[in-house]
């Protein structure tokens, strides 16, 4: 059932997509002044010849028993967090070792919270575990990453990220010197997951991976590391021990990490729009809070983390608005924004967006600029090439100057 | 031996399969190890002296060498949840103590008036209740089932009378989202005869705690609730019911339900319940595998500063239930309740003033060496070492006893982790407003005890099983101790060696003109033709160990005996007993009727002694695998018998004050050595020599073998044989 509506939702993006390369040239066409700005900010960004189109997320609970109740918690807080900043269910891979809302232990039956308070019950209504129990191994949780599923696996169980995507990576669990223990039984040493993250990035299944783990000695985690464009951030240094934050004495356990919880802290502040980096979110954590020194490795990310917001990987922030027809658009009435993510980084561009937003009748916003077939044969070969050259930047470029020749050209022959 | 002439033979052949031709083997030089073990031997006096010294010196270094507790499970999180017990709970077991207290006054047999009333309680509370009818038995002397109590009991039951019979009320608690695979045991004594107010506090408190249970949604394991009717002792019931849970017994399924016997017919006649009803009572209901179960009692206070906690955990032959069990107990109890936690201790050894100059020494050189390096923090203060002392003497004492300390010894027989506890309050109970607090303070205890054991998701097993106390929150763990049972139990090898080699050594010297200086070659080189001389005396030693076994079972034909005394049957036994070895002499013929005439007499009881001393180094390490209390114990008195033993006559070859030193210690030990001799002198120290008898020992080793104490075992079969062959050595002609 959850595979169906995760398949349904999808083709409901292909036909977003289908339509987004008109709309861009639309945009570019009417709004030439707007556009160089936004080409500027696009070159100066991207680093990649791949735009980022689409966000995914794996949250990895790696240990079972109920004294371990703040892992799930942890791993469900993130869920949660990433959810409402935008990711959507079909793509987070949800991963929890064991059930803790269901353990006869629990003095609050299906319920989960991270917090002594009980505010929030993180195991709420719209939950989707994707591998649940005995499912979560080394072994289930590599071929997530690398995709190498038997074909038995449904899509809602997959991680099926492009070359255009940011893709979260947190984990949370037992660790040591270079591993992480799953289940009790088994271990994730550092050089698997290099080693999966490098045939990620070979399959050209993410556009840049954050790794954010929080076990003890963290950061040793991060060593084995060699693919571009992977950010890391661990809780704890080698030697040290990550804690947790607080005992829920109705409860009877701890129920959230330090890192994870001043990590939340951070994030509840935050909306779709905010405009908080990655280096701010970096500096929010104090030694003396997490009683762990919490680590980056960023020698493998291009981009300077003042610059990228934070909903770059625990968001994806997209706006769709509503439009009346959604087949029968006419070409002359469709006005669009640009695109997506970029957009929002500054105010230049928000101004523009919304400029363009009132000029809009019914403006449709989609991610991807790759997968989508136009019954129009002019587009369908623009589409084709664009399938061909794999750099998206260079293609609206050239679109646009085509754009701004035809616009001179026809305003000098109706004069 | 006969492996080495082997090698003797085996070494020219390969040297002529090689196809070098030698007419004078080489000789090969000994690999290190033979080396290092033949200077140990050749040295055996010096260091076996060092060795047991060090030994001696260990065992009184143990009390500094104690390591704090800490909960090893994680899982376990003792206090990590607010106590739910409250006032309320605390009103509602003064109201039952109340009842109980009520019923004493008005009634005349107030053991089924309790029961019922337990019964009634129990079932307001939703819970799983039936009564559990259960015959007493002496535990006789049997030689089928010294260590195997639970299989032939069925046999015996035949001839049950209706005075012998208890009444248990049990009551189970499923956990409303458990799986129901396993149980956490609540026991609460009570004599039914004669119920005191501690008693009635207990079955009190136990209920208030139980209805609580029957209330919250946390439990994962299901909660039995034995009340336990100690008319008998407290040890029986828990026994018999542990018995029948888990040997469903089908044979005589009807039998326990007749109704012939009184007291199960008034029990039900007296409810004034239909007999289905009635019938249900009776019932036997089982939850799953016990994980752990809790003995709580309730003394009168002692008038001291805080309300107290004694801990009490030694089951039968030494076994201790993980130590887990007891650092949370400890923890919650100090950290949570604010209680006095005591565990037993030796007071006799408390006020010695020998002990205590020795705690100051060891604090003393504590001092010092923190001085020096301020890292080396072993130093502890006197008063610390001697309370250590005396608790770790307390600790090996009831381990090497072999008999458990309260009725939480019959759950370790089933592998289950049990300890007693029992709480005194700082004042009397009688006194109403205190009793609350007190009540207050023992339901959050056992609360939080029973809700950490809760969230247990296997058996114990992270923490040690294997420990001496030497303060509630210190233990040793068995790594450390067994050092001290090694250093003094090397002795033994290396002086059995030593005193084979030695004659040897001495003719095949003497014969090659000191062409080998080095022992190891000599004994190499030993011919095969006398190498088999031990055979006599492994001849001997067999004969007497035989002898002990033969002995170990006098007993069983003494129990069969009418009308006997303790004075009578220890007479009878050693009669029987002196009578055997004689008989055996005869058939085997007498230790000192063989004579080998190139032999000189003292290398006959020097081999004698090897043998001797080498079969007294097995058993005492075996004896270390079973009950290593006991085993330490036994070796503290048998290594210095074993070393020391020297034929009487023949020790007049060195200087005087040697012989007189020598002859004396032989004495003493030859007295002390001797289990009974020792067991009177003990008793003649603590308790004056007037009160000692014959008949002691016999009591006391009757006590062993009801409990099925593997120390008997151990005095008979090992110290004994041990002793007699000392004695033969002594008295060598």
């Amino acid at each position: 059932m959850g595979a169906l509506f995760g398949e349904c939702k999808r083709r409901r993006k292909f036909f977003v997509n289908r339509r987004l390369l008109w709309l861009f040239s639309l945009c570019f066409a009417l709004l030439p002044s707007t556009h160089l700005c936004e080409s500027a900010t696009f070159d100066s960004f991207s680093s990649s010849s791949t735009a980022h189109t689409n966000n995914w997320a794996v949250l990895v609970c790696t240990s079972r028993f109920w004294f371990n109740y703040r892992h799930m918690a942890n791993t469900l807080s993130l869920y949660r967090t990433v959810k409402r900043l935008g990711i959507p269910d079909e793509r987070i891979i949800l991963m929890l070792a064991d059930n803790m809302a269901c353990n006869a232990r629990n003095k609050y039956p299906a319920q989960v919270f991270n917090n002594e308070n009980h505010r929030l019950n993180l195991y709420g209504d719209n939950v989707e575990v994707d591998y649940r129990g005995y499912e979560v191994t080394v072994e289930n949780f590599l071929r997530v990453l690398t995709g190498r599923h038997e074909s038995a696996v449904p899509r809602s169980k997959r991680l099926l990220s492009d070359e255009g995507s940011h893709v979260l990576l947190y984990m949370t669990g037992h660790g040591g010197d270079e591993f992480l223990k799953f289940q009790d039984s088994e271990e994730l040493q550092s050089h698997d997951l290099a080693d999966a993250v490098k045939q990620m990035k070979e399959k050209h299944r993410f556009k840049e991976l954050l790794v954010m783990v929080d076990t003890c000695q963290a950061a040793t985690l991060f060593n084995q590391f060699h693919s571009p464009g992977v950010l890391a951030i661990g809780s704890s240094m080698k030697g040290e021990n990550s804690y947790s934050h607080h005992l829920d004495s109705d409860v009877g356990v701890s129920v959230v990490d330090r890192f994870t919880f001043y990590t939340l802290a951070f994030f509840e502040r935050l909306n779709t729009y905010s405009n908080a980096s990655l280096n701010s979110l970096f500096r929010s954590y104090s030694p003396n809070m997490l009683m762990s020194t919490a680590y980056y490795r960023t020698d493998l990310y291009e981009r300077p983390l003042d610059k990228v917001p934070v909903t770059d990987f625990f968001g994806s922030v997209m706006e769709t608005i509503h439009t009346d027809s959604a087949y029968k658009s006419v070409l002359g009435e469709k006005i669009v924004k640009p695109t997506s993510e970029y957009s929002c980084k500054n105010a230049n561009n928000q101004v523009e967006q919304k400029r363009s937003l009132a000029s809009a009748q019914d403006p449709i916003v989609g991610p991807g600029t790759k997968e989508h077939s136009s019954p129009q044969s002019m587009w369908n070969v623009l589409h084709n090439k664009v399938e061909k050259i794999d750099n998206a930047d260079e293609l609206v470029n050239y679109g646009f100057a085509i754009m701004v020749l035809l616009v001179a050209l026809f305003t000098w022959l109706s004069i | 031996m006969c492996v080495r002439t082997a090698q003797s033979k085996n070494s020219p052949m390969a040297t002529t399969d090689a196809g070098v031709p030698s007419s004078q083997p080489p000789n090969p030089k000994p690999r290190p190890i033979v080396r290092i073990a033949m200077f140990l031997i050749s040295h055996s006096a010096l260091f076996s002296s060092i060795c047991c010294a060090a030994g001696i010196l260990a065992l009184f270094l143990l009390p500094l060498l104690a390591k704090n507790t800490y909960v090893s499970e994680n899982a376990l999180m003792p206090g990590s949840a607010n106590p739910m017990f409250s006032n309320h709970d605390t009103m509602e077991a003064n109201r039952l103590v109340k009842e109980i207290m009520d019923l004493k006054l008005s009634s005349g047999i107030a053991g089924i008036e309790i029961s019922n009333l337990l019964g009634k309680y129990m079932t307001e509370r939703d819970a799983d209740v039936y009564h559990h009818n259960f015959h007493v038995q002496k535990n006789q002397f049997h030689l089928g089932n010294f260590f195997s109590d639970s299989s032939y009991s069925w046999h015996v039951k035949e001839n049950r009378s209706c005075t012998q019979y208890g009444i248990n009320t049990v009551a189970i608690i499923r956990a409303p989202r458990g799986d129901g695979k396993e149980a956490i045991v609540l026991v609460s004594p009570y004599n039914s005869t004669n119920i005191r107010l501690s008693d009635a506090l207990s079955l009190g408190l136990s209920y208030s705690i139980f209805s609580l249970l029957s209330r919250v949604n946390w439990l994962a394991k299901d909660i039995i609730w034995l009340a336990a009717d100690s008319r008998f002792g407290e040890y029986v019931s828990v026994a018999a019911w542990l018995k029948d849970y888990h040997n469903p017994s089908f044979l005589d399924l009807d039998k326990s339900d007749d109704g012939t016997c009184p007291v199960s017919h008034a029990l039900l006649s007296r409810k004034g319940q239909p007999t289905t009803a009635g019938s249900r009572l009776n019932v036997f209901r089982r939850a799953g595998t016990m994980a752990a179960a809790l003995v709580f009692k309730v003394v009168d206070g002692k008038e001291e500063t805080k309300d107290t906690l004694s801990i009490y955990a030694e089951a039968s032959n030494g076994q201790m239930p993980n130590l887990d069990l007891i650092n949370i107990v400890n923890y919650l109890a100090v950290h949570r309740q604010g209680l006095h936690v005591k565990v037993a201790k030796l007071y006799s050894v408390l006020n010695a003033a020998w002990l205590r100059t020795v705690g100051q020494i060891f604090e003393f050189i504590g001092k010092t060496a923190k001085s020096v390096n301020p890292q080396w923090g072993f130093g502890i203060s006197a008063a610390d070492y001697v309370d250590g002392t005396a608790t770790l003497a307390s600790s090996i004492y009831y381990q090497a006893l072999g008999i458990p300390t309260g009725s939480h010894g019959a759950f370790r027989d089933y592998q289950i982790d049990a300890i007693t506890l029992e709480m005194s309050p700082r004042s009397s109970l009688y006194n109403e407003v205190r009793r609350s607090d007190f009540l207050l303070g023992g339901g959050r205890l056992l609360e939080g005890v029973i809700r950490s054991v809760n969230n247990l998701l296997e058996k114990f097993h992270q923490s040690f099983f294997l420990y001496l106390l030497s303060a509630p929150s210190k233990f040793v763990s068995v790594g450390i101790y067994m050092i001290v049972f090694m250093l003094l139990i090397i002795p033994l090898p290396m002086v059995a060696a030593s005193l084979y080699s030695g004659p040897n050594e001495r003719e095949s010297s003497a014969r090659t003109n000191n062409e080998n200086p080095d022992p190891a070659v000599a004994i190499v080189t030993t011919s095969g033709s006398k190498s088999c001389k031990w055979l006599h005396a492994a001849r001997v030693v067999f004969v007497v160990h035989l002898w002990s076994g033969m002995v170990s079972l006098i007993p069983y034909l003494i129990n069969q005996l009418p009308e006997r005394t303790p004075t009578a049957c220890m007479l009878v036994w050693v009669l029987l007993s002196f009578v055997g070895l004689i008989i055996l002499y005869c058939i085997a013929g007498s230790p000192y009727s063989y004579k080998i005439s190139h032999q000189p007499p003292d290398r006959e009881w020097a081999v004698l002694k090897a043998v001797m001393i080498s079969v007294a180094s097995i058993g005492l390490g075996l004896m270390s695998i079973i009950n290593y209390a006991t085993a330490q114990i036994g070796a503290i008195f048998m290594v210095p018998m074993c070393l020391l033993a020297h034929p009487l006559k023949h020790a007049g070859t060195a200087g005087k004050l040697r012989v007189l030193s020598l002859t004396t210690s032989n004495m003493v030990l030859a007295v002390i050595g001797f289990p009974p001799g020792a067991l009177l002198l003990v008793k003649g120290w603590l308790e004056g020599f007037d009160g000692v008898s014959f008949g002691d020992f016999w009591i006391w080793a009757e006590t062993l073998w009801t409990w099925n104490s593997a120390t008997y075992l151990y005095l008979v079969l090992i110290q004994l044989p041990c002793w007699v062959l000392c004695m033969h050595i002594l008295l060598h002609p």
